[in-house]
């Protein structure tokens, strides 16, 4: 089963992302914050994907990119961002940050899906 | 309420308050970049959460907010105390909309109109005063409610394609092979690069001087895409670089690959990240470059040099190449609980105590030694795994106390009192459901400091005190209970005002004489309330014996110091957990009776001078100093004739050590309590009852009551001794 990270600081996000990513058959697990992202990332949690918040209290998204692409076992891992900001300034940053690519919140599991089965074979 | 709507409204609530907090923060220090950035976090992310449970009504507030919070994070609003006023009415108001979602009702209109309101006054600070004007109505305002239209993308192949000039001479089209692309998959953008071409009169018509970079869509593999350039291969530079989720793609594919001895170049295409002509033109060069120098490079330097492979892909095989074991560490995280479920398993694990007590009992009878070592293994599990569970219910205080920042800074503002809360001792742990039944004594004893104890600023400089009061919450551990003070430095509790008032209602008679911590217990007597106006703050009819009974109900105390000028302390004491405790067993005639053991201090044996002299009072001389006890048998007015040989246990609380006299001293007990019914309330000195190992019955003392007592026969004894001399 491929396994996806969900990092949002709202839980309210993890549970109904998580329940649709269960639904379709993916193994999800959670993470409340990029630090928490981060220490199950080197604890050995070797997800097929990586579903990430930018704006977060503590590291923020961006950062949390940024520090995922330095972990070896991870700089090729697709990440893709959540985003209700449509500046398209963001959106660059995060893919210079090594993203590829984004989705905007609310998000519908259909779109959800759909976007995973692109990055995720 | 399904799961998501319940956490949502958790998780809003825990944003609210961290949201009060900062906005509290910003009035009192100004706030800085991070505060204002949290605050507009929290907005932020319950509309998110609203987003998400399709809860239009917050959406629409939260979308004005958010706004407003956006504008003060770039600075273009600044924020003012009245814009504060505003956002903390918001914070309010969301909170009942959250309540709204948590009833499952719809908003009734008073709710409607107070959001419609806020929504306006925000717009005002926006500068966008025809919104504010225009009396919009809820339903009415346009918000982006995501229907689900949200726009994705995925990261793109980049092909970077440099034609050789014979390319237009060989017959070939170089737009023909762009077409050809756009059948595979998508161009998403594309950079045509002139650079290449000459000055007009140097160019050759004939031939191509095009170079392009080009951003691509595609589900082909590497493979396919290069063979798209087949016929131009050999006159053309070509690159193509795959995005990151391919590059996934490769990493992983490279780690499931079977654990086969293979070259670099074979993993390399086996995974799909090279093609076999890269490998091919990679591997010419190295021969190429090997006859020219001694040390012939390594395939991947050469592969990465040449642009065909990304250093990390090469890396990876490498590493696949080396079969790098890798540590797996243990993951790290948190578990949200249902408190429900936490209260069956510490119910379960007090069943399992009793039981693991009574198994334990059964093996010492039989004499069996290796029972005996195995039950005494069992009962030290038992034993660790019941202060596991206890754990798993602790949570620290300092939730409870910041909850208090927004209603210290209410009331003083209500009472034109300038207050600061100061607090202290937040990481102290204790029982979630002691928690909750803690804050509304709390909040009386701090809306008491604030209305009666700390005075109005002038008074306070009048009297030689700075302006603002000072209001303290601390919270601290203490032989097996939790203390918690709430301290101000206000004008203290007058004694001849106490002293009066308690004579005026008839609670004391006049020639009584009571020593300090009498008299303030006075104030928790039913009915006392000693200021002279009813505020709406305290004194709402209810007294502090309201206080006193919620803490007494949770087997706890409460005390006053106080210093008239200078302030007052209120202490709290409470047991750390309501469940299970260790104990301390003795024996009165047939009768067992259980002292907790965190308020032992030591054993001593009653000598027979000791009896002796003891026969006519409630004291003994412990290594100089008068220790008041109580014969428990006496108390409990146990029939029997006192045992052969009598024992004195001294227990503390609250600073106040006593003595208990008992027969029998029977060890370490790990006691569930088990409430008594009501019919045994006014019985004084039991706590409780617990279940034997055996099945019997025994009762838990109730060591704060019992110090009580003898404390109190102590002074009446001193003063019946004073009076006879």
């Amino acid at each position: 089963m491929k396994k996806i990270l969900l990092v949002d600081d709202s839980t309210t996000i993890l549970l109904s992302m998580s329940a649709i990513l269960t639904k379709a058959g993916y193994e999800a697990s959670t993470a409340g914050n990029a630090d928490e992202g981060l220490t199950k990332l080197k604890g050995g949690l070797k997800p097929d994907l990586l579903i990430t918040d930018l704006n977060m209290p503590g590291m923020n998204g961006i950062d949390f990119i940024k520090e995922v692409r330095k972990l070896p076992d991870h700089k090729f891992m697709p990440i893709l961002f959540l985003t209700t900001e449509s500046q398209q300034a963001k959106r660059d940053e995060a893919k210079a940050a090594g993203a590829s690519g984004w989705l905007v919140k609310p998000v519908d599991a259909a779109q959800l899906v759909g976007t995973i089965k692109l990055v995720v074979k | 309420m399904d799961a998501i709507q319940q956490a949502f409204v958790v998780e809003s609530r825990e944003l609210l308050q961290a949201m009060e907090d900062n906005l509290l923060q910003m009035e009192s220090s100004g706030g800085d970049a991070e505060t204002i950035n949290a605050i507009f976090r929290a907005a932020h992310t319950i509309k998110g959460g609203a987003g998400v449970i399709e809860c239009k009504f917050i959406v629409e507030f939260t979308h004005v907010l958010e706004n407003v919070l956006d504008e003060m994070r770039s600075g273009t609003i600044k924020p003012d105390p009245e814009l504060i006023e505003v956002l903390l009415a918001c914070s309010d108001q969301l909170d009942s909309l959250v309540g709204c979602v948590e009833s499952e009702c719809e908003p009734d209109d008073e709710v409607n109109k107070a959001s419609v309101a806020l929504r306006q006054k925000l717009q005002r600070f926006l500068g966008n005063p025809a919104a504010a004007t225009g009396g919009v109505v809820p339903s009415e305002a346009k918000v982006e409610v995501s229907g689900g239209g949200g726009e994705m993308e995925t990261d793109n192949w980049h092909i970077s394609l440099r034609f050789g000039h014979d390319v237009l001479r060989k017959g070939m089209e170089p737009s023909a092979f762009l077409r050809y692309l756009n059948e595979l998959g998508r161009i998403v953008h594309l950079v045509t690069l002139p650079d290449g071409i000459p000055d007009a009169d140097e160019m050759d018509p004939e031939s191509c001087y095009l170079g392009f970079e080009i951003s691509y869509q595609s589900d082909a593999d590497k493979a396919k895409i290069d063979s798209v350039f087949d016929f131009v291969r050999d006159d053309c530079l070509i690159h193509i670089w795959p995005p990151h989720s391919k590059l996934a793609d490769f990493i992983s594919s490279i780690e499931e690959l079977p654990e086969d001895t293979m070259r670099l170049g074979e993993i390399l295409i086996k995974c799909g990240a090279l093609t076999q002509q890269e490998l091919d033109q990679a591997l010419s060069v190295q021969s190429d470059r090997s006859q020219e120098t001694e040390a012939q490079p390594r395939i991947g330097d050469v592969l990465v040099k040449q642009g065909a492979v990304t250093p990390e892909v090469v890396e990876a095989a490498a590493v696949k190449q080396s079969k790098v074991a890798e540590k797996k560490s243990l993951e790290s995280q948190l578990i949200r609980v249902q408190a429900a479920k936490l209260d069956l398993l510490i119910d379960l694990v007090g069943e399992m105590v009793i039981a693991s007590a009574g198994a334990n009992m059964l093996a010492h009878r039989s004499g069996e030694a290796a029972l005996v070592e195995s039950t005494s293994v069992i009962a030290m599990l038992v034993e660790q795994i019941r202060d596991s569970a206890l754990q798993l219910r602790m949570v620290q205080i300092g939730d409870t106390f910041t909850r208090f920042q927004r209603v210290v800074r209410d009331t003083s503002h209500e009472l034109g009192k300038d207050i600061e809360l100061v607090i202290s001792g937040s990481e102290a742990e204790l029982d979630k459901s002691v928690v909750e039944k803690l804050g509304d004594p709390l909040m009386h004893l701090v809306r008491n400091a604030i209305d009666h104890g700390i005075e109005s600023p002038d008074v306070r400089v009048a009297n030689g005190k700075p302006a603002r009061g000072t209001l303290r919450l601390n919270a601290y551990h203490e032989s097996g209970s939790i203390a918690i003070e709430i301290i101000d430095d206000g004008a203290g509790i007058s004694r001849e005002k106490i002293l009066a008032k308690a004579r005026d209602r008839g609670l004391i008679g006049s020639g009584q004489v009571l020593t300090d911590s009498e008299t303030y217990n006075l104030l928790f007597e039913p009915g006392f309330s000693t200021a002279e106006k009813i505020t709406n703050i305290s004194g709402r009819g209810v007294g502090l014996d309201v206080v006193k009974r919620g803490i007494t109900s949770l087997r706890g105390s409460v005390e006053v110091e106080s210093n008239e000028g200078a302030g007052s302390t209120f202490r709290i004491r409470l047991p750390l957990t309501l469940a299970i405790i260790d104990g301390f067993m003795v024996g009165v005639g047939k009768f067992t009776y259980v002292i907790p053991l965190g308020t032992v201090v030591e054993c001593i044996e009653l000598t027979e001078k000791d009896r002796v002299e003891t026969a006519n009072r409630q004291y003994i001389n412990l290594r100089g100093g008068v220790l008041p006890f109580v014969r428990l048998r006496e108390q409990f007015e146990i029939a029997e004739a006192a045992g052969r040989r009598e024992n004195i246990v001294v227990v503390q609380y609250a600073g106040q050590k006593i003595g208990l006299v008992v027969d029998e001293l029977m060890g370490e007990f790990q006691t569930v309590i088990k409430p008594l019914g009501s019919i045994f309330k006014h019985i004084k000195g039991i706590g409780g009852s617990t279940i034997l190992g055996s099945g019997d019955v025994a009762l838990i003392l109730d060591v704060q009551s019992l110090v009580a007592l003898a404390t109190v026969q102590q002074n009446r004894g001193q003063t019946a001794e004073a009076l006879r001399v």
